[in-house]
């Protein structure tokens, strides 16, 4: 029971945290591609060239390998219980 | 109000280090001297300085636990500055399962039976490297408990707490990160609506005072006329 209650708090726990962090990375990525287009088109650039240039580098960074690496928050944590659990227990 | 944020932060500062002392491991230079089993009852308060072994340990109002008795050197600052000195330690030896503190300790009666091989007197010592976390605490009946232990053939062994330095730098990382978090929701999705907000109560000031320019007018309209 106490392994089920851990893994069941700790997947809500970094189902939290991970959520968070791909909202976090996406916003600073939208941020960067808006402040890009602004500092190439000083004069505001043609109208819906703007959003059309985010949603296009939105749409490959979704693609890209960063956000699979946010899934690594599910990881890491797994793998260093597993390593305490045998450090730990070794005799 | 001053003091009273500065006091909240040093409480909480408090609190926040105290788990962590509590809670991260510590080692200490010791000689096990004993050995020994003692029931312990569990039904009051101070249950919280005993450990959850399995599911039904919860309920338990007593049980039986293991203990390390031993000769430990002093230290003082946290660990950090040895003293020449020794007092006497005795270490509570439990699992503590899949429960907090996440040390996933199963292994007790090894724990145990490794201590109880490394007996020795004050003649002839055996030094051994004790990890534990937890407090000792004669009033309420507090033991630290017992991680592991290994031999060592000289008590001035130099210990580098490897775990204890990864553990605040990737607390500090987390901390920043989380700030970082932090601003960056502010200021992508709370400011703009507190702007667009501020606008709308300007526009709605603004037609106030507009209208209310407009009734005086047609007040003013029908005030005698500044008779000259």
């Amino acid at each position: 029971m106490g392994f089920i209650r851990l893994v069941i708090f700790g997947f809500i726990g970094l189902t939290v945290v991970y959520f968070s962090v791909s909202i976090y990375s996406r916003s600073v990525r939208k941020e960067r591609l808006e402040n890009e287009f602004d500092a190439n088109h000083p004069d505001g650039g043609a109208s819906g060239g703007r959003d059309a240039f985010v949603s296009e580098g939105l749409q490959s960074y979704d693609a890209s390998i960063r956000p699979r690496l946010i899934g690594l928050i599910y990881v890491v944590p797994t793998v260093v219980i597993g390593t305490i659990i045998l450090v730990i227990n070794a005799n | 109000m001053r003091r009273i944020k500065i006091t909240f932060r040093v409480l909480v500062f408090l609190l926040i280090g105290g788990v962590l002392h509590y809670a991260l491991p510590q080692r200490d230079i010791v000689r096990v001297v004993n050995t020994y089993q003692e029931r312990q009852d569990l039904n009051d308060w101070t249950r919280i300085f005993w450990a959850r072994p399995d599911d039904q340990s919860a309920t338990l109002i007593n049980r039986d636990v293991q203990f390390i008795q031993t000769v430990k050197q002093r230290t003082m600052l946290f660990g950090f500055i040895r003293r020449d000195s020794t007092e006497v330690m005795v270490y509570r030896n439990e699992d503590t399962g899949w429960s907090w503190p996440f040390y996933f300790k199963f292994d007790t009666a090894n724990l145990q039976t490794e201590a109880d091989d490394l007996l020795s007197t004050a003649e002839e010592p055996k030094w051994a490297v004790m990890t534990h976390y937890g407090w000792r605490n004669e009033y309420f009946s507090a033991f630290p408990n017992a991680i592991a232990i290994r031999p060592v053939e000289n008590p001035n062994v130099t210990i580098i707490p490897w775990f204890n330095i990864a553990f605040f730098i990737f607390l500090m990382v987390a901390i920043l990160f989380i700030r970082a978090m932090w601003r960056q929701f502010r200021e992508r999705s709370v400011d703009p609506l507190l702007d667009a907000a501020g606008h709308q109560i300007d526009e709605v000031q603004a037609g106030v005072s507009a209208r209310k320019g407009r009734i005086s007018r047609w007040l003013g309209s029908w005030r005698a006329k500044d008779k000259r």
